[in-house]
């Protein structure tokens, strides 16, 4: 928690920028793919700016990995490709949104709001106020999709993006030295999914 | 080795008489039929028709090799034909010229066949080489029409439900359950 | 490392938007993670292609008859027995039973026109499966009707009380047989292992781990009729009786 207050400049500079970490796991849990960005809206640069960068990228993937357990709960009882918004870390404010495909490959989109100024203070304190404080910022920045993890809009640019993906990925899936279960590795899949950030998020 | 040739031949000439006898029973034209593979072998075998006289297996093999050889004879006895030329006064000596270059096949693009068919007043033989070099041959009546239609229509099955089946051997003895089910069908059906 | 020039041909984009990016990294070698990727020379990589083309790209019946032959003979090579064959077989299907069932959902949500019979309003996505019998539904129906062209004809649950995780799909007249004639000494076999294989692919992909088995039930109308027997495991049956409870359809 200490490093959150480290550097509160560069944060304020970043704010309203959503950074997220997109990553897709084979059913038995085994990474596939994993990319960051940053949102493109807004005048965004779509580089992804996490809170704490030092240890974003072991964080964002456990985070991720953490939220499986509810996934698999909503996978048995919401039979829609697209879960929405299933799980929430409050400690980095980390939102998770999900997509299930039909075989069971599983995408999940991390987004994570930058600090707000208001919202720093609190951040020391336990998961329930922080989980307060987060939703006042999003009601505060609500007119900006990129900046509301949660809001109806967020939902369905999240939507669009997932579909997208997921004929990328059906794509992969068809090519016939893809084995599921495989990492892929495709440069032109990467390029796609980058080109689906951009586009929705 | 001549002599078993002729005798062969006899025989053959024996059960496509006795083939003859009951021309008038059928209902359909279509008595029996004979599938001989590139080497001459017997590979299928099948009677539509009660009544046919039975050979044994072994005569029935004997009669395919005899039917091939007799087939690569009637194909290298196909006459040619003197080439028209402009008269001229070389080809007044016959022995300067090359045969080959004086005789042509009537018709050069078509390759030679051999035996096409061979008829009596009571039945009629069809014989049908595929490209491949296999031998279809159709005992039929005389009277029936169209015997090409019904030979294009047993190469087409023997092309699905023979060469299309995993556990068929090239060359082997015919025996997939689909293509005599599916033959038997259709040449029902066509009564 | 691989000659510059070389990997620069190869490693072009289709996407066409920073190929001067790639080129550059490509020439400093940063994307070892694509040594040896080839565009082809009409620079349409598959993912320029559409999935949607089944309408008027139907492939022959006679080529893929020669090529489930020849899978069938490949198959047999240094076999066992009967059962080893069938198992190869159904090892063959898998795989594609995984694909196809993403494929068949893509295509389902791309074309509004729904393939899956089961969803009624046609503009959303259909759901995955939960159920047993949502998913025998989508075999017998949607699946079948990608890979065949028409729907499987009967879905039976046995009656048997022992046996409550046996499910029957039966086609009366499989497509991979059509032109296959299995020899005496093998009449066990049944080459639409192969489609079972799929079956259970698609089972499985879609959470239920299952068994299927293909098996002959010739009438006399019908000489290949084909009966698969869909066995879940009792996992799956603990889980349909919770989600029962729950009230998920």
């Amino acid at each position: 928690m200490a490093l959150s207050l480290r550097n509160p400049t560069l944060i304020n500079r970043d704010q309203h920028k959503m950074s997220y970490y997109f990553t897709i796991l084979s059913p038995t849990d085994t990474p596939l793919f994993n990319i960051a960005f940053g949102t493109s809206k807004g005048g965004g640069d779509g580089i992804a700016r996490f809170r704490f960068p030092e240890t974003a990228q072991y964080m964002n993937q456990f985070i991720i990995h953490s939220s499986l357990d509810i996934l698999e709960e909503a996978q048995w009882t919401n039979g829609s490709m697209y879960l929405k918004h299933i799980d929430t870390y409050p400690p980095a404010a980390a939102y998770i949104t999900a997509f299930l495909t039909p075989s069971g490959a599983r995408f999940l989109l991390l987004h994570q709001p930058p600090h707000l100024p208001s919202s720093t203070g609190s951040s020391g304190l336990g998961a329930s106020s922080l989980l307060g404080s987060a939703g006042s910022t999003t009601r505060a920045s609500s007119s900006s999709i990129a900046a509301n993890p949660t809001s109806p809009q967020t939902e369905e640019a999240v939507r669009q993006f997932m579909n997208e993906v997921y004929e990328n990925y059906v794509k992969t899936a068809m090519n016939p030295f893809y084995k599921q279960g495989m990492e892929i590795k495709s440069p032109v899949f990467r390029t796609r999914v980058t080109a689906a950030g951009k586009k929705w998020l | 080795m001549y002599n078993l040739e002729f005798e062969n031949t006899i025989m053959f000439l024996n059960y496509t008489i006795a083939l003859s006898d009951l021309g008038t029973l059928s209902n359909m034209g279509v008595f029996s039929l004979i599938i001989i593979n590139k080497a001459g072998g017997l590979i299928y075998q099948r009677e539509f028709q009660a009544g046919l006289r039975k050979l044994s297996t072994n005569d029935y093999l004997v009669l395919a090799g005899t039917f091939h050889g007799v087939h690569a004879i009637t194909r290298s006895i196909t006459p040619k034909i003197p080439s028209v030329q402009p008269p001229s006064p070389a080809t007044s000596s016959p022995s300067t010229t090359t045969p080959a270059a004086s005789h042509s096949y009537p018709n050069p693009g078509v390759p030679v066949t051999g035996l096409d068919y061979l008829e009596t007043d009571k039945f009629r033989l069809t014989c049908f080489q595929t490209l491949t070099g296999t031998k279809f041959l159709l005992f039929t009546d005389p009277l029936t029409g169209n015997v090409d239609t019904i030979v294009q229509k047993i190469y087409e099955l023997y092309a699905d439900f023979v060469m299309k089946n995993p556990f068929y051997q090239i060359e082997m003895p015919v025996r997939c359950e689909a293509f005599d089910r599916h033959l038997g069908a259709w040449l029902r059906g066509r009564t | 490392m691989a000659a510059p020039p070389r990997h620069a041909t190869m490693l072009s984009i289709s996407n066409g938007d920073k190929p001067a990016q790639t080129q550059a990294q490509s020439q400093q070698g940063t994307l070892p993670q694509s040594p040896g990727l080839r565009v082809p020379s009409n620079r349409k990589t598959i993912y320029d292609r559409h999935l949607n083309r089944s309408r008027n790209a139907e492939s022959s019946r006679a080529s893929f008859a020669f090529l489930f032959g020849e899978m069938v003979t490949y198959a047999q090579r240094r076999v066992t027995g009967i059962q080893d064959l069938e198992k190869r077989l159904n090892e063959q299907g898998y795989p594609l039973g995984l694909r196809l069932l993403d494929l068949l959902f893509y295509r389902s949500t791309s074309t509004s026109s729904s393939a899956l019979s089961s969803s009624s309003t046609s503009s959303s996505p259909p759901n995955r499966p939960l159920r047993i019998i949502t998913l025998l539904h989508l075999i017998h129906g949607p699946l079948w009707r990608l890979l065949f062209g028409r729907a499987a004809d009967a879905l039976e649950h046995s009656v048997s009380p022992d046996t409550p995780n046996e499910y029957m799909i039966t086609d009366n007249d499989p497509l991979v047989n059509t032109y296959i004639s299995v020899p005496r000494e093998m009449s066990m076999l049944n080459c639409a292992a192969f489609v079972a294989g799929i079956i259970e692919g698609v089972c499985d992909g879609c959470g239920f781990e299952t068994k299927v088995s293909a098996h002959n039930q010739p009438t006399d109308l019908w000489p290949s009729r084909t009966v698969f027997l869909v066995r879940f495991g009792d996992a799956v049956m603990e889980r349909e009786k919770v989600l029962e409870r729950s009230g998920v359809k």
